[in-house]
């Protein structure tokens, strides 16, 4: 039976690699238990955003184990971890699906015990406040869904308890992309999305739990409803929300509804649309193909998302383990600083910011001109020198957020509304 | 032994359709009566999901589009795939130049639809290569906004996609036509169009009917092509199964599904008294 | 026979919709040699090989290699198994025998439930059953849904057709059923078997719809692209267009020339 023998040194290994973490003495990767560790896959499902190849290696070069990445579109991710949740380790889940798919049971939650730099962690997600001054933010905010009582809880915590649902990884503000060469005039608002001079030229993303989020800042920056909560909308809310999106497509406002990243920057790329609502690295995209774009500021403030990474509930044993040693890797640096070079945000700062040269760190975080040329990832130059971040620094951005990505109390509703309204 | 022989060499297929369409399509009506919440499916019998879909106006307006999406698709690749059928079918003689064009038709297909949709955006769109061509023509001085993200790509997208599942059906029907009829019907006078409408067009009726619930059932149940060609646009049944799906709203996705089954039952049986296609094959 | 004329026209035709048909393959070529800074539409950013080069490089996003060997294997798989069970039951639908109408009806129904609800429903089926989903299990099955009728409608066409005195004369002649099938039929329908392969092959190998929902943690190659563009895709897409439509071209010319060949050989 060396099947046994080799369960009890793994066992053995792992109590002394569990003390190890426990006594935060570990440091660096891999650790004691690497031999056993290489022949570890993890599997995770995640959007092309941040299921890229390149963090694939550097975990295989760091941790010695091997990371499978699944990409697929935003609803998918949420579809396939809750159907076909043996099918993978890791979901690599936004905030807003988390709502729904952690109640289903097939996570299980994170001890941060075990994060050794969960304390480090950008307080968006462990307050819901980026400053102990900031409001929190309306809509699913991570902070709203990040915790868990216990093990076998199916609602969230509603303050901060040492079981996260996700440990967050990467976030962002959005808000309007715009072609400043065909838009003829400064865009300020996002109701300007609805200006008749860019009749069939306008956009909105059709992922109803983001899209009714942008609808709203659109709805209210025009005056057209008032809300109590956007992220939270009553069903009278969403009735005129929806009739104001329909009225709006009907007088052919919207030239096309993208779901995917890509159909946006092709959308704006072309020249089909000029002003919708977009994603950073969208407009990076754009912008490297030398088409103008700009990721514009609105007076109203941002919408914003993030992403993070959770461990599905048949998770046991070393795998386990690799999958808290891959979690603390993401946190340690490299992979925050090959998002935050990308133009999303890091859960931790500091240990990126460790990872970025200063010229970087100053463009990306700190809203100061490129003292050089900024390079992306793949060695093209991104930004010339002098070129400032659309929006400013990380402050100016995440501090103006006003709504998260949403799954609302009347989700059942908003998505029969929504669907009314794409085939009007 | 020779009695059971029959059933032996069905049996694999009686058990993959079994396992994997009866099973599934039973559980489809199953789920389709369950409850739900945002999180989790609630095993009961409740008739909600029938009534919340029925009772919407949005429901019978998609399913209105669908079947008007349906048959103008059909119609076009019936006409095109006719003649597309009888070129290869009379005026090509040569067996090999015959199974080169064939193939030729195929070899786009060789290449994932995906990207070929994402294709229609440079081919179409305002900068595409049409626009440019009418414009560099001097055919029009606008570029035409119609061509993408809208019903009329996505009919394109779908007669480009389905037009040869309408000329195999109709091409084999046709090579099956003796050609002594044809012989005899000149010999006794007709011309180009009665020998079309009196010989080739009734004895080709079973590949027409082949064809027809190819395109029909395939343009019913699409969803990818009517998002991506119409922008988002515009909505089919398949679509809105896909949302509701995407928000993991199961059982209404499932009662959705289930009506759906149920409309291209409909017409397929309809198109089944017209011919019979296990006969006529 | 029609007039000059109508061939012409015909011909014209036939040449129109075979430009309609390339419409989108022209594009993808063009734009597959996009400059290094060109994107997925014009305006054309330079010319360059370079999306061809990067396509044998690893992606930022996806592995088209893992996921284009899955869908390889996935269609072979399918092409096999189509093959053997169609042609078999094919034989058998020659007689009528109890359940041969309900099967016949089950196998016209399976042609005509829509991709999705197929998808949907096994979907369903693994996850209430918490079976895990797989290519080679649950999309395998799913696929099969579709081109196991596709498969014995052809054989229906062929049987319809085919001579049965030739079989009865090599009963006369003592052969057993098997010596008879293996001997005299598989040789005659040997063609169709062949257009029931490619057929199989073709709808596995850009099957959608089907796989969309049971594919598990393997993307197959359409779901992988799918994922590919939740992301900055490049003209990579369209470098793997052009390739895969150039590797056909090949493909159909040797077989071509590789046919007479065989002809020549054998003096006809």
């Amino acid at each position: 039976m060396t099947d046994k023998k080799i369960s009890v040194t793994r066992r053995g290994a792992l109590a002394l690699a569990g003390a190890a973490l426990g006594s935060g003495a570990v440091t660096g990767f891999p650790t004691i238990w690497a031999q056993n560790i290489r022949n570890i896959t993890l599997r995770q499902l995640g959007t092309g955003v941040s299921g890229l190849n390149p963090i694939a290696e550097q975990v295989k070069k760091d941790l010695g184990f091997t990371l499978q990445l699944t990409v697929t579109d935003t609803d998918a991710v949420a579809q396939r971890a809750a159907t076909q949740s043996r099918s993978f380790d890791i979901a690599d889940i936004e905030y807003f699906s988390i709502k729904k798919v952690y109640p289903t049971g097939v996570m299980q939650p994170i001890d941060t015990t075990k994060i050794k730099l969960a304390d480090k962690i950008v307080p968006i997600f462990t307050t819901g406040k980026l400053t102990p001054q900031s409001a929190v933010a309306q809509g699913t905010s991570p902070y709203s869904v990040g915790f868990v009582e216990n093990a076998t809880a199916k609602t969230f915590a509603t303050q901060r308890t040492p079981l996260m649902t996700l440990l967050p990884t990467i976030y962002n503000a959005d808000t309007l992309g715009i072609r400043p060469d065909l838009v003829g005039r400064p865009i300020t608002h996002w109701k300007d999305l609805l200006d008749p001079a860019f009749k069939g030229r306008a956009s909105i993303l059709n992922i109803p739990g983001i899209g009714i989020m942008d609808a709203a800042m659109v709805a209210e920056s025009a005056g057209l409803v008032k809300y109590a909560d956007k992220g939270n909308m009553t069903r009278a809310e969403i009735d005129k929300t929806v009739a104001f999106l329909i009225e709006a497509k009907r007088a052919g406002q919207f030239r096309a509804f993208w779901k995917t990243f890509d159909e946006s920057v092709n959308l704006m790329a072309s020249g089909e649309v000029v002003i919708q609502s977009m994603w950073s690295p969208a407009v990076a995209a754009v912008r490297s193909r030398g088409i103008a774009c700009t990721y514009q500021p609105l007076a109203e403030g941002y919408r914003a998302w993030g992403s993070g990474l959770g461990l599905m509930r048949h998770l046991s044993g070393l795998q386990l383990d690799a999958a808290y040693e891959y979690l603390n890797w993401y946190l340690s640096g490299w992979a925050g600083a090959f998002l935050n070079r990308q133009g999303y945000y890091s859960a931790v700062l500091e240990t990126a910011k460790a990872q970025m040269t200063e010229n970087e760190w100053g463009y990306w975080m700190e809203g100061k001109p490129a003292a050089s040329d900024i390079i992306a990832p793949d060695g093209k130059v991104m930004e010339k020198t002098g070129a400032v971040r659309d929006g400013g620094s990380f402050q100016e951005r995440m501090g103006r957020v006003v709504c998260w990505n949403s799954v609302m109390g009347e989700d059942r509703y908003m998505v029969q509304k929504w669907n009314e309204f794409i085939a009007a | 032994m020779t009695r059971l022989f029959p059933w032996i060499q069905t049996a694999p297929l009686a058990l993959v359709l079994a396992v994997f369409l009866l099973v599934p399509v039973g559980m489809l009506v199953v789920v389709s009566f369950y409850d739900y919440d945002a999180f989790s499916l609630i095993p009961a019998f409740v008739l909600t999901n029938y009534q919340e879909l029925f009772t919407s106006p949005v429901t019978w307006q998609t399913y209105l589009k669908t079947i008007y999406f349906a048959g103008i698709t059909w119609a076009v690749t019936l006409g095109i795939g006719f003649w597309i059928a009888y070129h290869l079918a009379f005026v090509v003689q040569n067996a090999t130049l015959r199974m080169v064009l064939f193939i030729l038709c195929t070899v786009p297909f060789w290449t994932s639809n995906l990207i070929r949709m994402i294709a229609w955006v440079p081919f179409l769109g305002r900068n595409g290569i049409l626009n440019s061509t009418l414009i560099g023509m001097g055919a029009i001085e606008q570029p035409l906004e119609f061509l993408l993200f809208s019903d009329f790509s996505v009919i394109l997208a779908f007669v480009h996609l389905y037009t040869l599942f309408m000329v195999v059906p109709i091409f084999n029907t046709m090579m099956r036509i003796d050609r002594r009829l044809l012989e005899a019907a000149r010999d006794a006078g007709a011309g180009f169009w009665q020998t079309l409408w009196c010989v080739i067009l009734p004895l080709t009726k079973p590949g027409i009917g082949i064809g027809s619930i190819f395109v029909v059932v395939l343009v019913m149940g699409d969803f990818a092509t009517v998002r991506l060609m119409s922008g988002g646009q515009s909505a089919s049944v398949g679509l809105m199964i896909s949302n509701q799906y995407g928000a993991m709203q199961y059982p209404a996705a499932a009662a959705n599904a289930v009506g759906l089954l149920l409309m291209v039952l409909l017409v397929v049986a309809a198109m089944l008294r017209i011919v019979d296609i296990r006969r006529e094959l | 026979m029609p007039g000059r004329v109508a061939r012409l026209l015909l011909g014209a035709l036939f040449g129109a919709f075979m430009l309609f048909l390339y419409g989108p393959t022209l594009t993808i070529t063009i734009l597959s040699f996009q400059g290094p800074d060109g994107g997925l539409t014009f305006p054309m950013n330079g010319v360059s090989l370079h999306w061809f080069g990067r396509l044998f490089q690893p992606q930022a996003v996806g592995d088209l290699g893992a996921a284009m060997t899955r869908t390889l294997l996935l269609a072979a798989m399918v092409t096999a198994t189509t093959v053997v069970v169609s042609l078999a039951a094919g034989m058998a639908f020659r007689r009528r025998f109890a359940g041969s109408t309900v099967l016949f009806y089950l196998t016209v129904a399976s042609l005509i439930v829509p991709s999705l609800l197929v998808s949907l429903g096994i979907g369903l089926m693994f996850n209430l059953m918490e079976w895990e989903p797989a290519w080679y299990s649950s999309a395998f099955g799913a696929q099969l849904t579709w081109t196991l009728p596709f498969g014995l409608l052809i054989m229906f066409a062929v049987f319809n057709r085919f001579d049965r005195s030739w079989e009865e004369a090599a009963r006369d002649m003592g052969a057993t059923p098997w010596q008879s099938f293996w001997h005299v039929v598989l040789p005659i329908i040997a063609p169709s078997v062949v257009g029931i392969a490619l057929f199989g092959f073709t709808l596995s190998f850009d099957e959608f719809a089907r796989t969309l929902l049971t594919a598990g943690s393997g993307n197959t190659l359409p779901l992988e692209i799918l994922g590919m563009t939740t992301t900055v895709t490049t003209p990579v897409l369209y470098a793997l267009g052009t390739v895969s439509t150039a590797v056909s071209f090949l493909v159909i010319g040797g077989a071509l020339i590789g046919m007479r060949l065989m002809r020549k050989r054998r003096g006809i």
